[in-house]
């Protein structure tokens, strides 16, 4: 399976300039029965979901964030005229009209500090501590879903440089990565090979790296649409579920223009992902997560600050978008967490469990117990149609 | 002063074949006697000065203007510059691999990375950045914390890096007059990863940014502007702070000697040089030196060295990208003199740090590199790293016309603290060139 990966991807990577774009990181796959696909990207830095999806009907929005709100307007989501798309995300509207796109407003995990790295860690394993402290095992959510989604152990695959947290665990992951080919010889491979089979720290990654060094082709540089397209190939074949993180939302500073373009990027790999997918669009679901949310005051260099709650984006055929799903809890100064911060009003991770609910018939004892420890499901979002 | 095979290993980035080691263990005050010894800090003697590259960029910005209006044909400054960064980055790789005090290389890229400051493309940074290990870290490593912290606080770099240069006091007088406010990356990162990791609060971070505003950088450097600086007191942490440079320093002060800073302090460096887990006891051990000396960073590590961890002959923790490339290059001998303009390495060094999941002054984050196995084991970055072995095996081999014997060679480089197999398997391969990349891509020499 492998083997196989690696030869399809040489298809479309291009150049090999390692000063590449380091925003795009490891994309994993995992294979499982019928024919529902779901994609979960990570936005890693906090995406600003007040600037996302604007909520310019809430009569605190414009005094907060005068600066962010000069520039270009945004697009009216609803005939009432509540939310607003931010301008960088345009490309994507087409999906919303066709009930192809919706966002949830105001989750976020149950960590309740401010810090990114602890915040991808949480939002990543699925933990359920507000202090940042990590499930027993330290893995990551997707994994533990994988076992009791009867997930083909062997297919999972991770490209990239650096493990994943979302999908590390228990279930096997292969990785992938371009590295020039290999040129010891059998015996010289096999005196490797006994060497490392008795290190404990590093018996487990030497059969990966030694199929990378034998497989590898050349060039790191993954361009959105391309990443869009290679995903929906292996999507379109065994894969069912695609994991991968995109990067570069903490917009401190010039919020306005960085926005823009990393919201133009990802919109182009969401529908690279349609394309690529054709008919199988119909039954995939792509959820779009980020560690925390931003400041719903602007600071003072037209950005914003660590925040708490966010936004969340799905899409797909198998989406029932159209709609910003959550409670509105308002801007107010009494609304506000901390007197800063847009206040959460569900846990993310019952979307993402609803999301595997809904694509894969995952069990409420499961998702409660197994894959988000301590999670109460609650309700039905009604993600999919 | 030859240090010891165990105290080059673990405490330093591996022996240099051609040189006899100390006999003996891991002995604290050898170890600690390197950082009295003179430092020639970087073999790359000519690369510039903060204050050289501060005017290089005022001069390329005024080229840049120049260019631009037609009136000169060639930018002659930015290449310089471009030039220096790529120097930044083969320093990063050489010094160690020609340092004999390689636990004070280890300490540079140790606090370098604690306070890090990485790469960005924007404006004047990524040229100011290249030399703040040697601007920052090198001076005051055997000093006071405080002091270091003081360094990084007022470094361009780091003021560039975190946004603090751009942060306004809301009541200063630019923010009253412009439309511009705080910004508290720095703050937050200054106390989360930098000093305390935990203890303080929300509030604590703003009242922070507040205090912190007016630390600024200027064509000549870090300035401190009265303009940008938020009036009136702030507290943090209990402690009430006024307005301007020296009340800045006060509190950097007084968050270096805090005991959460202690603690954090010493976890990393332990963690960094004894074991991904290392001893609650040693750490608290290490903490209790550094409150009792007001950060005195030597009596610390002496604490550190006098763990049982220090002097094990297991070698635990796993080598970063850079111990592990200058490592192998200790190992083959690579000549080091003479380098200054030409430096010819065996491979495209760069490109495979950045495959071995580090590439040179680019972190994922201002929390820095990782320092445990889990950030430097997987299948690629392994993979990259036996490739690494390959290629400076085939370099040796070409460069001696085959006559590098790889057995001497893993006895140079293992002695007894390797696996008796990594030795023997180094001479059971098929060709010199294969025994030595056996050897430097062997799991023993992973591990320090």
């Amino acid at each position: 399976m492998a083997r196989e990966l690696l030869l399809s991807r040489r298809g479309f990577l291009v150049g090999c300039s390692l000063a590449a774009s380091p925003l795009l990181t490891p994309v994993t796959f995992a294979a499982a029965p019928g024919q529902n696909r779901l994609v979960v990207i990570v936005l890693r830095g906090a995406l600003d979901g007040l600037d996302l999806v604007r909520p310019v009907g809430d009569p605190a929005y414009g005094a907060l964030r005068p600066s962010l709100l000069k520039g270009e307007g945004g697009i009216a989501l609803d005939s009432a005229g509540f939310f607003q798309l931010h301008p960088g995300a345009a490309a994507l509207m087409p999906l919303w009209q066709a009930g192809e796109l919706g966002f949830v407003h105001a989750v976020a995990t149950p960590y309740r500090s401010r810090s990114h790295f602890v915040g991808q860690d949480v939002l990543e394993n699925g933990s359920a501590s507000d202090q940042g402290t990590l499930t027993p095992g330290g893995d990551g959510w997707l994994n533990r879903a994988l076992v009791p989604l009867g997930a083909r152990q062997d297919l999972a695959v991770t490209v990239g440089q650096e493990p994943m947290l979302i999908l590390e665990g228990d279930v096997p992951v292969a990785h992938w990565s371009p590295i020039d080919d290999s040129s010891l010889s059998a015996q010289g491979e096999a005196l490797l090979a006994r060497l490392y089979a008795e290190d404990p720290l590093l018996a487990s990654a030497y059969p990966g790296a030694t199929d990378l060094r034998h497989d590898g082709g050349a060039g790191a540089d993954v361009q959105p649409v391309e990443l869009g397209a290679y995903v929906a190939e292996r999507l379109r074949g065994e894969a069912r579920i695609a994991a991968f993180s995109y990067g570069g939302w903490d917009t401190h500073q010039n919020q306005s223009k960085v926005l823009a373009k990393r919201l133009g990027e990802l919109s182009e790999t969401i529908l690279a992902l349609k394309q690529g997918l054709g008919p199988d669009w119909a039954t995939t679901l792509v959820v779009a997560i980020t560690e925390f949310g931003r400041t719903a005051r602007e600071n003072g260099t037209v950005g914003t600050d660590h925040g708490t709650g966010g936004a969340m984006i799905f899409a797909g055929g198998a989406a029932k978008g159209g709609r910003v799903l959550g409670d509105w809890p308002g801007l107010g100064d009494s609304a506000l967490l901390e007197d800063r911060d847009l206040m959460p009003t569900r846990d993310v991770r019952a979307y993402a469990a609803w999301a595997l609910r809904s694509q894969f018939g995952l069990g409420v004892s499961d998702l409660e117990g197994v894959v988000f420890p301590g999670l109460d499901l609650g309700a039905d979002p009604g993600l999919v149609l | 002063m030859e240090a010891s095979l165990l105290e080059q290993i673990r405490f330093g980035y591996g022996p240099r074949t051609g040189t006899e080691p100390a006999a003996g263990g891991v002995d604290p005050s050898r170890v600690l006697a390197q950082l009295d010894a003179a430092d020639p800090a970087s073999i790359m003697t000519d690369r510039p000065s903060l204050d050289q590259r501060l005017a290089m960029v005022a001069e390329a910005q005024r080229e840049a203007k120049q260019f631009k209006a037609g009136q000169i044909a060639e930018l002659t400054v930015l290449p310089r510059l471009k030039q220096a960064t790529r120097d930044d980055a083969t320093a990063w790789i050489l010094t160690p691999v020609a340092s004999e005090a390689g636990f004070r290389e280890r300490l540079v890229n140790f606090w370098a990375n604690r306070l890090t400051v990485g790469l960005r493309r924007l404006g004047s940074l990524p040229y100011l950045s290249g030399g703040y290990p040697d601007d920052v870290a090198r001076p005051y490593l055997n000093g006071r914390f405080s002091d270091m912290l003081r360094a990084s606080a007022w470094h361009p770099a780091m003021l560039l890096y975190l946004d603090q240069a751009k942060s306004v006091g809301p009541d200063s007088r630019i923010g009253r007059k412009k439309d511009s406010g705080l910004n508290e990356n720095y703050a937050r990162e200054l106390l989360e990863l930098h000093t305390m990791g935990s203890g303080y609060s929300q509030a604590d971070v703003t009242e922070t940014a507040r205090l912190l505003t007016g630390m600024s950088v200027g064509p000549a450097g870090s300035t401190f502007e009265p303009a940008r600086a938020e009036p009136g007191r702030k507290t943090i942490l209990g402690q009430t702070y006024g307005e301007g440079p020296e009340e800045i320093d006060r509190f950097l002060n007084d968050i270096a000697l805090r005991p959460e800073t202690a603690q954090s302090v010493s976890l990393a460096l332990a963690r960094s040089f004894l074991a991904d887990q290392p001893s609650e006891a040693t750490v608290a051990r290490m903490a209790a030196a550094y409150l009792e000396s007001g950060s005195e960073l030597r009596s610390v590590y002496a604490a550190m060295l006098a763990d049982p961890a220090a002097t094990s002959n297991e070698l635990v923790k796993i080598r970063s990208p850079q111990e592990f490339v200058a490592a192998t290059l200790r190992a083959v001998d690579w000549p080091v003199e003479g380098l200054d303009g030409k430096v010819r390495l065996p491979g495209k060094v760069n490109q495979a740090l950045a495959a071995m999941g580090q590439p040179p002054f680019r972190p994922r984050g201002p929390d820095g590199w990782p320092d445990t196995a889990a950030g430097w084991v997987s299948a690629p970055m392994l993979a990259a790293r036996i490739d690494w072995a390959e290629t400076v095996a085939q370099a040796v081999s070409r460069a001696t016309k085959d006559r590098a014997e790889p057995v001497p060679l893993a006895r140079s480089a293992l002695g007894d603290l390797g696996n008796p197999d990594t030795i023997r398997a180094a001479g059971q391969a098929e060709q010199r060139w294969e025994g030595i990349a056996v050897l430097l891509g062997s799991p023993d020499f992973m591990r320090r």
